[in-house]
C-alpha cells in the first residue's frame, strides 16, 4: 500500500509497538482483499445461479451439445468444407473463426504498407500532397467506422463492373477477374513432387539466415558491406526454382471461367469480403499514418545531421539511423492497430461477411439459441487472438526499451 | 581601421519564394519533376472527386419534393435530399414529442452554461466545476428529458444539480470580473470576511443551505411530460449514451486503474483481468452480450430495458479503457510526489486524491476528449442491436414508405455530421494538449 | 478507514440486491398492462408494409395495427401503446423475460418455435411466402431456371435456410449472396450483383415497388415456402393468448360483417344482424371470458377499421401501402378465394 513501507521500517526506532487490530496495515490489506474477493465470488456465485435458474424457467437448452448439431444454413464465404444439413455448429464456428483471421491478415498488411505510405505523405514537401494526406487522415479518422464500412459497401458495387464485363486484372492472361460478385483467381493444385520446391525454398530461407550472419561478421572484421539484400533475394528465388523446373514443374492452375451465371473454379473473395477489407484498410491506415508521422517526427534532427556528417548516405541514413530510432515509436501504435484491426473486422456483421460474429454469434444463434454458449465462445475466440497480440507487443517493448539510469 | 557602421544595414528583400503566389508555387509543389508529377495527380483527383460529388450532391440535387417517386421524377441521377430534410427532426431527437423538442435543446444549452466557466480566465474552482459536470449535470439533464414524477433521490439531486448550476454561474460570472470566488464574495458582502475562519464556515453553511432550501422549493413545483426512452433516438440518444459512457467511466475507470496497481495482489489480479477481458474483445461482441445475456442475469420478473442494458455494456466497456487512460497519467507522475506525500503524513486515499489525482487529471484531459470522440463513433454500433440512435434513424430512412430506397443520402449526411463534431473535438483536444503541455515545460 | 461504513455499505448493497431479487413476482399479463396504462408491443427494425417509422417519429403498418388494436381492445384507445423496435437477435427473449407483452412483427409460425422458444403464436395475420425476383431482361421465367445462379438474400432470416433447401431439392447449386441490409442488397441486384433476388414476396413487392424503374423486374411464379406471420405471446398465460388470438379474428370477422371503421358507431346504434349486435357488444356478454370490456371490439375496430382497410392502408394501394394486391392471394377473405377466416363471434 503505503510506497515506501517496506525497508524503512526496520530503520527506524521503532516506537511502542502496540498490536492494533483495526489500525494494521497488513490487516486491512487482507480485510480489503478478502472483501473483494468475497463481492466478486458472491456477484459471480449470483449470476450464475439466476442465470440457471432463468435458462430452466424458461426451457432453454444449455451445454455444449449443439456444436455437434448440423445447421441448416449455408455461407456465401469459407475456407475449410462444409455442407449445410450435414456440417455442424463447431464447423460453422471454425469458418467464422477462419473468415475473420482471414480479413484481419490481408487487412492489418495493407494497413501498415497504406499507413507508412500515407505517413510519408504527411511529411512530404509537396504542400498538395501533404494536405491531402491530412484531408485523407482527418475525414476517416472523424467518422465512425460502421459508416464507412457501409459506404464502402455501397461503393464497391456501384464501381466494379457487371459479371459480362469483368476486369481482368492479369491483363489479357485470364487468370484473376473481379466484378461486382467479388474477386475470381486461379488457385494452384500442387502436384505429386510439389513437396520438393518447398524443401528448397525453406533451405534456401536458411541459407539466408546463415549468409547474413556471415556477412555482419565479416562486417565487423573487414568492414566491407556485403549486398545481403540483392544475395539473399537471388538466393530465394533461384534455388526453389531450380528445383521446381527439376522436378518437372509440379503445379497445376485451377482458372476460374464464366460458366452459366458465374466463374468457376480457382479461388474468389465475396464483394463483402473486399468492402470489408477496402473499409479496414483505408480506416486503419489513417490511424496508423499519424503514429508513423508522430514517430518520425520523434526522431531528433541532430541524429539525421549527424548520420550525414560522418558520410553515411542519404538512403543510409534512413535505414540506419532514422527508421530504427522511428520504429521505436512507431511499432507499439503499430502492434495495437492489429488488435484494433481484429477487433474491428467484428463489424462485418453490418454488411454480411461471414466472420465469427456475423456467423455465430448471429445466425447460428439466431436459429439455435444457446446465447450463453456462443457469446462466451465468441468473446474467447477474441481474447485469444487479443491477449497473444499483446503479448507480443510486450515481449517487444521489454526489448527496445531504451535501459535509463 | 576601424569601421564603424552608424546607420543600419537595409534589410534585404524577402526571397522570391515567400512573396509572390509563382515562387510559392514553385517552392511548395513544383520544386523537383517528381513532385510537379505528384501535384499533378493530386490536382487530377481533387477535380474528379470535388466535380463529381458537386454534379450528384448539389447540381443536380432535389431539395424539395414530396416522396422519393418525384425525386426520380425531377432527377434520376441526382441526390435526393428532400428525403433528409423531412427526416432532420428525427436524425437529431429521435421520436422524441415534436412538441417537447425545446426540453433537449435546453438540456444541451444547459451543458454550455455549466461548463463554460471551464474556459473562461480567471475562474477558480475549475475541477470543483468539472466534477461537478460529471456528477451531478447527469440528474438535471435526466429529469429533464424523462420528465415523470420525481422519486425522493432525483429530488434531492435535482435540487443539488439546480443549486450548483446556480453557484457555478454566479461564480464564473463573479470570476471573470473579479478574480475571486463566489464564497469569499458572499462574505465580502455580508462583511464577514475578516471573521474568524469557524464564522465564514458556518456563514456558507447558512447560505448553502438556504439555496438548498429554495433550490427543492423551486423543484417540487417543476414536472415535465414523461417521455419514455423508447422515444428517445438519433443524435440525442448517441449523445445520451457516450456522454453517460463517458461519465462513469472516469470514475470507474480510476478505481480499476489504482487496483491495478495496487500492492494488493487480489485486487490487482481482479482489475487487471477485468481490465484485459473488456479490451480484448471488440465492443459489438459486448453489445451482444449485453442484450442476450443481460436478460438472463436478472431475477425472474424484474426486466433492465434495452437502453439501460446498452449504457451498461458500454460504461463497462469504455471504463476499462479510460483505466489504462489513468494509468498512463499515474505513470506519468514522478515518484518523488509519492514520496513528497507519504512525507507530509498523507495516507493512501490522501496521497491520491490530493496530490497525485489532480495532476494526474490534468495531464489526461486530452486524451479523455479522445476518448469520448472515440466513444462517441462507437456509439453506432447500438443501431446494429436494434436502437434508433443517429445510425439507426439514418437507416430508417430508406424504410419509409415515401422515401423507400433512399440510403446513400442520409448515410453521407451523418458522416458530415460527425465529421464536424469530431473533427471540432479533436481540434480542442490538440489545443488542450499544447496549452497544457506548455505549462508543463516552464 | 471506518470499516463499520464500509461494511454498513457492503450490506446494504446486498440487501438491495436481494430484495430486487426477491421483488415483482409474475400477475397475469392482462393485469401487469393494465396497471402499467400502457401496452409493450415488439415490433422489428423498420420493414415497409408491416412496421415502419414515419418522418414524425410514428409507428405505422400492419402489424403496428395489431398493437393498435390490443391496445384498444384493452384501453379503449390504440395511443396507450409502446412499440419496441427490437432486433431480430433478441426478438424471443425480450418477449420471455417480459420486456415486450406481446410480439407483433413478421415472425413466421414454425413447430420448432411454437413448441421451443416459449411462445405461442395467436393467429394468422398475414400469409406470405419466398419468391424470387429476377430483371425481365434475363429471360427467366421460372425459380427451376436458376441453376448456378447467383442469389441475393438476407442473412440471420428463414429465407436463407429455405434458399439452401430449395437448391438441394432441386439440385440447383444456387450461390447465395448473404445481405445484412435490404438497400445494399437491393443495389447490388440492380446493378447485377446477382441474378436473382429473394425474399418474402410482400419484401420482393415493396423493393419493386421502391426501384427506379419497377416494370424491368418480374417476381416468378414459384412459392418456395410458407410463411404464416402470426402475432405470438408467451406460453402459459391462456387469457393473454386468447385476447390476442381473438383481436386478429375481430379484424377478420368485422370485414366478413361489413363492419368498417366509418360505419361501426351506426352498426352499433342501427344494427340488426345477430352476429353484428353480438361482435360489437350489444347483445351478450362475451367479452367476459377475455376479461376486458364490453365494447372492446367496438374499439378495435373504431380504433384501426377492419382487416381489409389495415391490408389496403399499408400492404394494398394506400398512400402509405406497398402495393400488394389481395385479390386471389391467401390473404383476400375465404368468401374470395383467400384463408382468412374468423371463427364465429358467439
Amino acid at each position: 500500500m503505503a510506497v515506501s513501507e517496506t525497508d524503512s521500517a526496520s530503520v527506524r526506532v521503532k516506537p511502542k509497538e502496540r498490536f492494533d487490530f483495526f489500525h494494521d496495515e497488513r490487516v486491512r490489506s487482507i480485510f480489503y482483499q478478502l472483501l473483494t474477493a468475497g463481492t466478486v465470488g458472491w456477484l459471480a456465485w449470483y449470476l450464475i445461479t439466476t442465470t440457471a435458474h432463468n435458462l430452466e424457467v424458461r426451457g432453454m437448452n444449455t451445454g455444449f451439445g449443439f456444436l455437434t448439431a448440423t445447421a441448416g444454413f449455408d455461407t456465401d464465404f469459407k475456407l475449410i468444407e462444409y455442407e449445410p444439413g450435414i456440417g455442424t455448429y463447431r464447423r460453422i464456428f471454425f469458418i467464422g473463426v477462419l473468415n475473420t483471421l482471414l480479413i484481419s491478415f490481408f487487412a492489418i498488411i495493407a494497413s501498415t504498407v497504406l499507413g507508412f505510405f500515407v505517413g510519408i505523405l504527411r511529411l512530404s514537401s509537396n504542400w498538395l500532397v501533404a494536405r491531402l494526406a491530412l484531408v485523407y487522415v482527418e475525414i476517416l479518422r472523424n467518422t465512425p467506422l460502421l459508416m464507412q464500412i457501409i459506404f464502402w459497401y455501397v461503393a464497391v458495387f456501384s464501381i466494379l463492373p457487371r459479371v459480362k464485363n469483368s476486369i481482368d486484372l492479369s491483363g489479357g492472361a485470364e487468370v484473376v477477374f473481379l466484378n461486382n460478385r467479388g474477386l475470381y483467381a486461379a488457385s494452384p493444385v500442387p502436384g505429386d513432387l510439389f513437396w520438393m520446391t518447398i524443401v528448397a525454398f525453406v533451405a534456401a530461407v536458411i541459407g539466408v539466415f546463415f549468409l547474413s550472419r556471415w556477412a555482419h561478421k565479416r562486417q565487423d572484421l573487414t568492414g566491407q558491406v556485403f549486398p545481403t539484400f540483392s544475395a539473399s533475394m537471388g538466393l530465394l528465388i533461384v534455388v526453389p526454382g531450380i528445383a521446381y523446373l527439376a522436378t518437372g514443374s509440379p503445379l497445376d492452375w485451377d482458372i476460374p471461367s464464366l460458366q452459366g451465371f458465374n466463374f468457376k473454379g480457382g479461388v474468389s473473395l465475396p464483394p463483402a469480403f473486399l468492402a470489408l477489407l477496402v473499409a479496414l484498410t483505408f480506416y486503419h491506415a489513417a490511424h496508423l499514418a499519424e503514429a508513423v508521422r508522430a514517430g518520425i517526427l520523434s526522431v531528433d534532427t541532430g541524429q539525421s545531421d549527424a548520420a550525414l556528417s560522418i558520410g553515411l548516405k542519404q538512403n543510409r541514413v534512413l535505414a540506419l539511423v532514422i527508421i530504427p530510432q522511428a520504429m521505436r515509436a512507431i511499432v507499439p501504435p503499430l502492434i495495437s492497430n492489429c488488435m484494433n484491426v481484429v477487433k474491428n473486422s467484428s463489424l462485418a456483421v453490418a454488411i454480411g461477411y461471414s466472420d465469427v460474429v456475423a456467423l455465430f454469434m448471429q445466425t447460428a444463434l439466431n436459429q439455435a439459441g444457446y446465447a450463453v454458449e456462443m457469446v462466451g465462445m465468441t468473446m474467447a475466440f477474441y481474447m485469444t487472438v487479443s491477449l497473444s497480440i499483446s503479448g507480443l507487443l510486450n515481449i517487444y517493448n521489454k526489448r527496445v526499451q531504451l535501459v535509463e539510469r | 581601421m576601424v569601421v564603424v557602421r552608424t546607420q543600419p544595414t537595409s534589410s534585404r528583400t524577402a526571397p522570391l519564394s515567400e512573396t509572390t503566389v509563382i515562387g510559392w508555387l514553385h517552392k511548395n509543389l513544383f520544386s523537383t519533376v517528381l513532385n510537379a508529377v505528384l501535384t499533378l495527380i493530386c490536382l487530377y483527383i481533387i477535380y474528379v472527386v470535388v466535380k463529381g460529388l458537386w454534379i450528384w450532391g448539389v447540381a443536380d440535387a432535389v431539395w424539395v419534393a414530396k416522396d422519393r417517386r418525384e425525386c426520380f421524377d425531377i432527377s434520376i441521377d441526382g441526390a435526393c435530399w428532400a428525403g433528409v430534410i423531412q427526416w432532420i427532426d428525427n436524425i437529431f431527437y429521435g421520436r422524441y414529442p415534436r412538441t417537447e423538442l425545446w426540453r433537449v435543446n435546453l438540456g444541451g444549452l444547459l451543458l454550455v452554461l455549466w461548463m463554460a466557466p471551464l474556459w473562461l480566465p480567471r475562474v477558480r474552482a475549475k475541477i470543483f466545476i468539472g466534477l461537478s459536470t460529471v456528477f451531478l449535470y447527469p440528474f438535471l439533464a435526466g429529469y429533464l428529458f424523462a420528465g415523470g414524477d420525481k422519486s425522493l433521490f432525483m429530488q434531492v439531486m435535482v435540487t443539488l444539480a439546480m443549486v450548483c448550476l446556480a453557484g457555478n454561474t454566479a461564480h464564473a460570472i463573479i470570476g471573470v470580473s473579479s478574480g475571486r470566488g463566489l464564497p469569499d464574495t458572499l462574505l465580502r458582502w455580508l462583511g464577514k470576511d475578516q471573521a474568524p475562519e469557524a464564522t465564514q464556515r458556518n456563514t456558507l453553511l447558512v447560505l448553502l443551505a438556504a439555496a438548498l432550501a429554495v433550490g427543492y422549493a423551486l423543484q417540487t413545483g417543476w414536472t415535465e411530460e414523461v417521455v419514455p426512452w423508447s422515444k428517445w433516438g438519433g443524435m440525442f440518444l448517441t449523445l445520451v449514451i457516450s456522454g453517460i459512457g463517458i461519465a462513469t467511466a472516469l470514475p470507474g475507470g480510476i478505481i480499476l486503474a489504482l487496483g491495478r496497481r495496487s500492492k494488493m495482489p487480489v485486487i490487482r489480479v481482479m482489475s487487471t483481468a477485468f481490465i484485459e477481458l473488456f479490451r480484448s474483445v471488440p465492443l459489438i461482441t459486448v453489445l451482444f452480450m449485453a442484450t442476450t445475456m443481460f436478460p438472463l442475469f436478472m431475477p425472474e420478473g424484474f426486466v433492465l430495458n434495452k437502453l439501460v442494458q446498452v449504457i451498461i455494456a458500454v460504461s463497462l466497456f469504455s471504463a476499462c479503457y479510460m483505466a489504462e487512460t489513468v494509468r498512463a497519467g499515474l505513470q506519468a507522475i514522478p515518484r518523488g510526489q509519492y514520496e513528497a506525500a507519504h512525507t507530509i503524513g498523507l495516507g493512501y486515499w490522501g496521497m491520491m486524491g490530493l496530490i497525485v489525482m489532480p495532476q494526474a487529471l490534468k495531464h489526461m484531459i486530452p486524451n479523455i476528449v479522445g476518448s469520448f470522440i472515440g466513444l462517441l463513433k462507437d456509439t453506432t454500433l447500438v443501431s446494429i442491436i436494434g436502437l434508433f440512435d443517429i445510425l439507426g434513424m439514418l437507416r430508417s430512412v430508406s424504410q419509409d414508405v415515401p422515401w423507400r430506397g433512399l440510403h446513400k443520402e442520409p448515410l453521407l449526411f451523418g458522416a458530415v455530421v460527425f465529421f464536424v463534431v469530431c473533427s471540432v473535438m479533436s481540434k480542442y483536444s490538440r489545443h488542450l494538449e499544447v496549452k497544457l503541455s506548455a505549462g508543463a515545460k516552464r | 478507514m471506518k470499516l463499520t461504513t464500509l461494511f454498513a455499505s457492503a450490506t446494504a448493497v446486498a440487501a438491495m440486491t436481494l430484495a430486487g431479487a426477491t421483488a415483482a413476482q409474475a400477475a397475469s399479463t392482462l393485469e401487469i398492462v393494465k396497471e402499467r396504462g400502457f401496452l409493450r408491443c415488439q415490433v422489428g427494425p423498420p420493414t415497409p408494409g408491416f412496421y415502419n417509422l414515419d418522418a414524425n417519429g410514428d409507428w405505422y403498418g400492419s402489424d403496428v395495427a395489431i398493437c393498435q388494436a390490443v391496445a384498444a381492445a384493452i384501453f379503449g384507445s390504440k395511443d396507450k401503446l409502446e412499440i419496441q423496435s427490437v432486433s431480430s437477435q433478441v426478438r424471443f427473449t425480450a418477449l420471455a423475460n417480459g420486456e415486450s407483452d406481446l410480439l407483433s412483427r413478421t415472425a413466421t409460425w414454425t413447430l420448432l418455435r411454437d413448441t421451443q422458444l416459449g411462445l405461442d403464436f395467436t393467429a394468422v395475420n398475414f400469409y406470405d411466402g419466398q419468391g424470387f425476383m429476377v430483371p425481365k431482361d434475363s429471360g427467366i421465367t421460372s425459380a427451376l431456371d436458376l441453376k448456378g445462379a447467383t442469389v441475393c438474400v438476407l442473412t440471420g432470416t428463414t429465407t436463407e435456410l429455405n434458399l439452401a433447401d430449395f437448391s438441394r431439392l432441386h439440385n440447383l447449386d444456387i450461390s447465395p449472396v448473404t445481405f445484412e441490409d435490404t438497400n445494399v442488397r437491393n443495389d447490388t441486384y440492380l446493378q447485377g450483383g446477382c441474378d436473382a433476388m429473394t425474399n418474402d414476396k410482400s419484401g420482393l413487392a415493396s423493393s419493386k415497388a421502391a426501384f427506379p424503374n419497377p416494370g424491368d423486374h418480374l417476381v416468378l411464379p414459384e412459392t418456395i415456402s410458407k410463411e404464416p406471420l402470426a402475432p405470438a405471446v408467451r406460453h402459459g398465460d391462456d387469457q393473454w393468448f386468447d385476447i390476442v388470438k381473438w383481436t386478429v379474428h375481430v379484424l377478420v370477422g368485422a370485414e366478413e360483417l361489413g363492419i368498417t371503421q366509418a360505419n361501426v358507431d351506426d352498426m352499433r346504434a342501427n344494427a340488426t344482424n345477430p352476429s353484428v349486435r353480438r361482435i360489437l357488444g350489444v347483445e351478450g356478454n362475451l367479452h367476459e371470458g377475455l376479461g376486458l370490456t364490453k365494447d372492446w371490439a367496438y374499439n378495435i375496430i373504431k380504433a384501426v377499421g377492419n382487416y381489409g382497410e389495415v391490408y389496403e392502408a399499408y400492404m394494398g394501394g394506400g398512400e402509405l401501402g406497398i402495393g400488394i394486391g389481395r385479390a386471389g392471394s391467401a390473404n383476400a377473405l375465404w368468401t374470395q378465394g383467400g384463408l382468412m377466416y374468423s371463427p364465429p363471434f358467439r
